[in-house]
């Protein structure tokens, strides 16, 4: 008898999983054609911030599901990507492409630079210094602005305001949220393909034990530091897809709490699981913006955030996409076989 | 060549008040291993609480005192209800529960004060005296006295006193003080309300000296952090030192052209430093 069960249910379980990823492929096809068509203007701009800051918080995510790094500066990274981004759209009037990856690559190396000291010591530490770091990044934000067309080093126009050059195929924001959902799509493949590879087998050693990895033969701090440069990339590309969503940036958007919102927001959401960053980012502007709709302070929304990390961080460690999933675990044990 | 002195003498009330902070930020790690992050949030809110009862007509030093008791309630609050829940969990964790401290104080302070340009005024403004050329307002003396005050107030408590005993030894070993009959809680419980009534004068100063803003006074717990990274969280002395000499860099950097709109990067690039001269010698710290 428990031979046929252990030879069936390898079977059946990989039914369940090819339908379940026809599932979840149906519903991101649907919400990429159908989504955008259905939104109002504001709502549509909202929803392409918040696919934005999915991959922001995807970013933090990374370090702190596979590493636990606690990264305090991601939301500057961000910004720091966006006016790369800006930089070199005004500057060379590139496509918005090369545009994008140049924000994420300046974004990962001024993370790399800066956090290299801290990489080295215990967590507590990264965290003080990528608080710190996110002080110093709004300084400089708010001291030389966002570039938006004119000439120069800072790139700052004395007349009106340029926006930026949105990418060839995507000019309407029907089409840029499309564009922004197929970007968060391919970032999340960059994390999972990472994930699956050597780097995540090398990532799951550290998480256990130093000591082990080390014997191991695993280079902790090559592997710390990619792990670094990779989410301070996808900061980067976040940063400057918002850029390219909003056509500019301000300067006064990037203080250091938004960063502690961010990673405040990735916890609560679920840093864990794949879904954990999308609820991150909804929550991070379409909640405010539902509020908003209902002519409530947003500043509630700061409350209900702070509440909702000191929730998660003493009951629900997995936050609410593990919480989802415990519901739809409990689910299926009871209605489905 | 610009004229530094009364700069040197603003930085270094402001350096007051980043010890001040600093040393409740340092006291608190030693007994509960918690960094506080909430640090400026409380003193955010104690500015706030008295800056509302002066505008409502109520006597300055009520106000004060009201400021002060709220932080410090706050805090002993959040260490005894909410904190010994996460003592088991990761020093980051219980570090990151405070940021979320933070972000309630912060959306609580601007739904019901907002950020509009205020300064908390207090009545030693319009005192000052000489020193050396430069007009000092009697609340950067005070500030500058309290912070003195504080400090050693603080490092005779914890060397001479039998709850600074076990707050040392919390601080050495918490299993074994446990063990030894330390009430773990209790103690806890004191360096909470230390680090909060620091935190409320902290905060009050600040608010006079800078602007009452929820925001700037939340983040004015970077140099404060900073300060207590410089003196890697046990040493108060060295802790004092880095907050002094970060306030004072701050501002006389701010006549200096190029650099002065980047002088708030000072207590990053200290910590920096700090964190650079620490690991000279390559070591691991495993967990």
């Amino acid at each position: 008898m428990t031979d046929q069960t252990l030879a069936y249910s390898p079977l059946l379980d990989t039914n369940r999983v090819r339908l379940k990823w026809v599932a979840a492929a149906l519903v991101a096809l649907g919400t990429v054609y159908l989504l955008p068509d259905v939104l109002s203007n504001y709502w549509l701009r909202t929803f392409i911030s918040s696919t934005a800051l999915a991959i922001g918080s995807l970013s933090v995510s990374l370090l702190f599901a596979q590493l636990g790094m606690v990264s305090l500066a991601q939301f500057a990274l961000l910004g720091v990507g966006g006016w790369f981004a800006l930089r070199i759209s005004h500057g060379f009037g590139v496509p918005f492409e090369v545009a994008l990856l140049t924000g994420g690559i300046a974004a990962a190396a001024f993370g790399l630079i800066v956090g290299l000291p801290a990489l080295r010591m215990r967590g507590l530490y990264l965290a003080i210094i990528t608080l710190m770091m996110a002080g110093a990044i709004q300084v400089l934000i708010s001291a030389f602005g966002f570039p938006d067309g004119g000439t120069g080093m800072l790139g700052k126009s004395t007349g009106a305001r340029i926006m930026m050059a949105r990418p060839y195929l995507a000019q309407t924001d029907e089409a840029y949220f499309r564009y922004a959902m197929v970007v968060l799509a391919m970032c999340y493949g960059v994390v999972f393909v990472h994930m699956r590879g050597r780097p995540g087998r090398a990532w799951a050693m550290i998480r256990r034990s130093e000591v082990c990895a080390l014997s191991g033969g695993v280079h902790i701090v090559a592997y710390k530091v990619w792990a670094f440069t990779l989410s301070g990339f996808l900061a980067g590309i976040a940063g400057g897809l918002l850029a390219g969503g909003v056509g500019q940036l301000d300067g006064s958007a990037f203080p250091a709490s938004q960063s502690i919102m961010l990673f405040a927001l990735t916890i609560v959401g679920g840093a864990f699981s794949w879904i954990g960053p999308i609820i991150a980012g909804l929550m991070l502007r379409a909640f405010p913006a539902l509020l908003n709709d209902f002519h409530v302070d947003g500043n509630i929304a700061t409350i209900v955030f702070g509440a909702g990390l000191l929730h998660a961080l003493m009951t629900a460690p997995r936050g609410i996409a593990g919480q989802i999933q415990d519901a739809a675990g409990a689910f299926r044990k009871r209605f489905v076989r | 060549m610009p004229d530094f002195t009364p700069f040197l003498v603003s930085g270094l009330a402001t350096a007051a008040t980043y010890v001040l902070s600093a040393v409740g930020i340092v006291v608190l790690y030693r007994a509960s291993g918690v960094v506080n992050f909430s640090q400026g949030a409380l003193g955010a809110l104690a500015a706030f609480v008295s800056w509302s009862i002066v505008e409502h007509g109520g006597p300055e030093p009520v106000a004060w005192c009201a400021g002060v008791f709220v932080s410090t309630a706050l805090a002993f609050l959040y260490g005894r209800a909410l904190a010994p829940r996460l003592a088991f969990s990761d020093p980051v964790m219980r570090a990151v529960a405070t940021l979320s401290v933070a972000l309630i104080l912060l959306g609580f302070m601007g739904y019901v004060w907002g950020e509009l340009p205020r300064r908390l005024r207090l009545p030693t403004d319009t005192m000052s005296f000489e020193l050396i050329g430069v007009r000092v307002t009697a609340t950067r003396a005070v500030a500058f006295a309290l912070a003195v005050l504080a400090t050693v107030a603080v490092m005779v408590f914890l060397a001479r006193s039998r709850l600074g005993l076990q707050m040392r030894a919390l601080a050495n070993n918490r299993d074994l003080s446990a063990l030894l009959g330390v009430r773990v809680l209790r103690a806890d419980g004191y360096a909470w309300v230390i680090s909060g009534g620091l935190a409320g004068v902290s905060g009050i100063l600040l608010a006079d000296l800078q602007r009452l803003s929820g925001q700037t006074l939340t983040f004015a717990v970077i140099p404060a952090i900073s300060a207590a990274v410089i003196g890697r969280f046990s040493s108060l002395p060295a802790t004092v030192a880095g907050g002094v000499a970060i306030g004072a860099c701050e501002a006389l950097l701010t006549p200096v052209p190029v650099v002065g709109p980047f002088r708030t990067a000072v207590p990053f690039v200290f910590a920096v430093a700090a964190l650079l001269w620490m690991q000279r010698r390559f070591s691991f710290v495993y967990r």
